[in-house]
């Protein structure tokens, strides 16, 4: 009989079951992420000095008029800076034409190595990527593929970024939050090459977690972030009012989701990833809940060590151990008031790559 | 001779007819709209809640909108309009958030700015004879560089929540209170260009600027405010925008500017066609929400709200051209 009354029980002991281990796989990952991160080393040291002694970079950010593009440019020049070797900046302000003029400048000033920096794709400047190619230069990426991309193939090597690992920490993060029950709105741009396998990895990741638990997806083109974000969540809110969590894939997204929840009278937390400081000031205000940074300060030392084992022939590492860390009211207060795109991540990397460089 | 006399007379009731249909005929595509629309999603669409958010998210495009009109009822351009918002809309957030002055005295700054900045784009254009599309183009973009030195470059959140309360989180009848400044503003325009001097002087400017000049208006005098008050509302429109967001970004306002003369252009189509008109461009603007709010909700992609947009504009302004026998447009 006791038998027969447990077995009568198990269709609902199941699920509550792997709720369970669903909800500690979500907290383990989420505190995986807590803590500030210790350097490890992703390749085999070598002598950075020497054999970057007679090589030169060539720089192209996607445009200087955008602060993370800036952090992430000094972050490079330091790095090449502390090692010795020739390091320049095409200041640009974006544009097709800003583009080809430095590829120009590169191949005729006679660098090694051209880089396309902050999420310029190559595939738009292909032929002048080419035709450096043929001049002899390397051409690599850094920040703009997700690990799970593959690069196109006018690059020789990429600094990627782990979007789809933060896709699996914003899911934990929603499912822990609305207490295993989440109705998530994601907002991504298609038009960004990371954003596919981005968004792919939070859907499969919740629907991991809770496979009946819905979600939809908005779309908005980057250009169109100040004049659709908003009216975009708003229809999306009015249409679905269950939905109890926003994930804005780039943080600075949030600022045109905050006056839309004013607006639609909705009360919805936010979770986002990129750490901009004005965002960071935004979970410190209590608008935005959570924020998932990576340090750029170290995101540009592991570009540089990409950049330096191409041209010194090493393998180059698909794993660049950048850590993400989690940022909420807990430990929003190490990021600096106001907030800064460096603090809150310690400075271990320094001395770890100038270790594996052997610069001491 | 009969018919001579009988076709005039005939053809006058058909042709105000046809004047009132095209007067209309924008006002009566927005009802078919929200018709479609609570058909399609009753639920949710047909709800206060909806269109409270839609009039309450739409003030800055309508003040934008609004501000750009006063030139373009001169026969000018302002093409620097976006351009002062995201100034105006910065000038605010640093000078709130980062010197610490009083929410009240950064706005009094940015609205002063912006007149100044009026004052600059009529100088060049009427001193040196220089077509306006031109000059506030350069102005814009100078003022484009001049944002991005002040701010770095950077978002800049955390202005002051009187001003959040005053734009976006204080309510009438369940409308935030955005609404209700953009709804003002319209009416005060409206009463302005109809039942003042100076707004049928600034009408006569943009009909004709030499038959103008020759019944003594002062035409220069005429361009010259029309450029300031633009730059003053675009000010207006930068303040709203910071209270919107609680933030100001050095980029994403300029992106406005189109939006804002679509409805610009789409509302000289209704309610005095061939004529830049506040009601009709505030009537453009919540026309166009309404489709894009609609089709977001039944979960059109990103790419049919800009077919909707851009198709809603070109085929009302067409048939409005259709309407009118077809007679050429001319800007000034």
């Amino acid at each position: 009989m006791k038998f027969r009354a447990t077995y009568l029980l198990l269709p609902f002991l199941i699920p509550a079951v792997a709720q369970a281990d669903a909800m500690d796989d979500a907290l383990a990952l989420i505190e995986k992420h807590r803590e500030i991160p210790a350097f490890v080393p992703q390749g085999d040291p070598f002598d950075a000095r020497t054999c970057m002694a007679d090589k030169s970079v060539f720089s192209i950010p996607v445009t200087m008029t955008i602060p993370f593009a800036v952090a992430l440019e000094d972050a490079m020049s330091r790095a090449a800076a502390d090692v010795g070797f020739r390091y320049t900046v095409w200041e640009t302000q974006g544009g097709m034409d800003s583009y080809i003029q430095g590829v120009d400048q590169a191949v005729s000033q006679g660098y090694d190595l051209v880089d396309l920096a902050g999420g310029l794709n190559p595939v738009v400047i292909g032929p002048q990527l080419m035709q450096a190619r043929e001049a002899g230069l390397t051409v690599t990426t850094t920040h703009l593929y997700d690990e799970t991309q593959e690069q196109a193939d006018i690059v020789d090597a990429s600094a990627k970024v782990p979007f789809s690992t933060v896709g699996d920490i914003l899911a934990a993060w929603a499912f822990v939050q609305t207490d295993g029950a989440p109705n998530v709105l994601i907002i991504g741009s298609d038009d960004v090459l990371p954003t596919t396998p981005f968004v792919e990895s939070i859907q499969a990741s919740l629907t991991e977690y809770c496979p009946d638990c819905a979600q939809q997806y908005l779309n908005v083109p980057l250009a169109e972030w100040g004049t659709r974000i908003q009216s975009g969540v708003q229809s999306a809110m009015l249409s679905n009012p269950d939905i109890n969590f926003i994930i804005p894939i780039y943080d600075s997204m949030s600022q045109f989701v905050t006056p839309a929840l004013r607006i639609a009278g909705a009360d919805v937390p936010i979770a986002s990833f990129n750490g901009t400081p004005f965002v960071l000031d935004m979970v410190r205000e209590d608008t935005v809940q959570m924020v998932i940074g990576e340090s750029l300060g170290w995101a540009g030392y592991a570009a540089v060590d990409v950049q330096m084992r191409q041209l010194c022939g090493l393998p180059v590492p698909d794993d660049l151990g950048i850590p993400l860390v989690i940022f909420d009211e807990s430990n929003i207060e190490t990021v600096g008031v106001p907030a800064n795109f460096d603090d809150g991540y310690g400075d271990a990397h320094i001395a770890g790559f100038r270790e594996l460089w052997m610069l001491d | 001779m009969t018919a001579g006399t009988t076709n005039p007379t005939a053809a006058k009731p058909r042709r105000s007819w046809t004047k009132e249909m095209e007067r209309f005929a924008l006002l009566g595509a927005w009802a078919v709209l929200i018709a479609v629309f609570a058909l399609a999603v009753p639920d949710t669409f047909l709800t206060w809640r909806t269109f409270s958010a839609m009039f309450g998210s739409q003030a800055v495009l309508v003040v934008l909108a609004l501000a750009i009109l006063v030139p373009l009822t001169a026969g000018d351009f302002d093409l620097s309009a976006a351009n002062v918002l995201v100034f105006t809309a910065m000038l605010v957030a640093v000078t709130n958030v980062q010197l610490g002055l009083p929410i009240g005295l950064s706005i009094v700054l940015a609205l002063g700015i912006g007149a100044l900045i009026g004052a600059i784009n009529a100088f060049f254009v009427l001193f040196f004879r220089i077509h306006s599309l031109i000059i506030t183009l350069g102005v814009g973009t100078f003022l484009q560089g001049l944002t991005l030195w002040m701010s770095q470059s950077r978002t800049i959140s955390g202005i002051s929540m009187e001003l959040v309360q005053l734009v976006v989180i204080q309510r009438l009848v369940g409308i935030p209170l955005a609404f209700y400044y953009g709804l003002a503003l319209a009416l005060i325009m409206w009463w302005v260009l109809e039942y003042t001097i100076a707004g049928r002087k600034l009408l006569f400017v943009g009909r004709g600027r030499e038959v103008a000049r020759l019944n003594g208006v002062k035409v220069d005098r005429v361009r010259a405010m029309a450029l300031v008050t633009s730059s003053t509302l675009a000010a207006i429109a930068g303040v709203l925008y910071a209270g919107m967001t609680g933030s100001a970004d050095p980029n994403s306002g300029s992106s406005l500017l189109l939006p804002a003369f679509a409805a610009a252009f789409l509302g000289a189509t209704t309610l005095y066609p061939g004529r830049f008109n506040p009601l009709g461009t505030l009537l453009s603007v919540y026309f166009l929400i309404t489709g894009i709010t609609g089709l977001t909700m039944l979960g059109a992609d990103a790419y049919v709200q800009s077919l909707f947009y851009g198709g809603a504009l070109v085929v009302a302004v067409s048939l409005s051209q259709l309407v009118r026998g077809r007679q050429p447009q001319s800007f000034g």
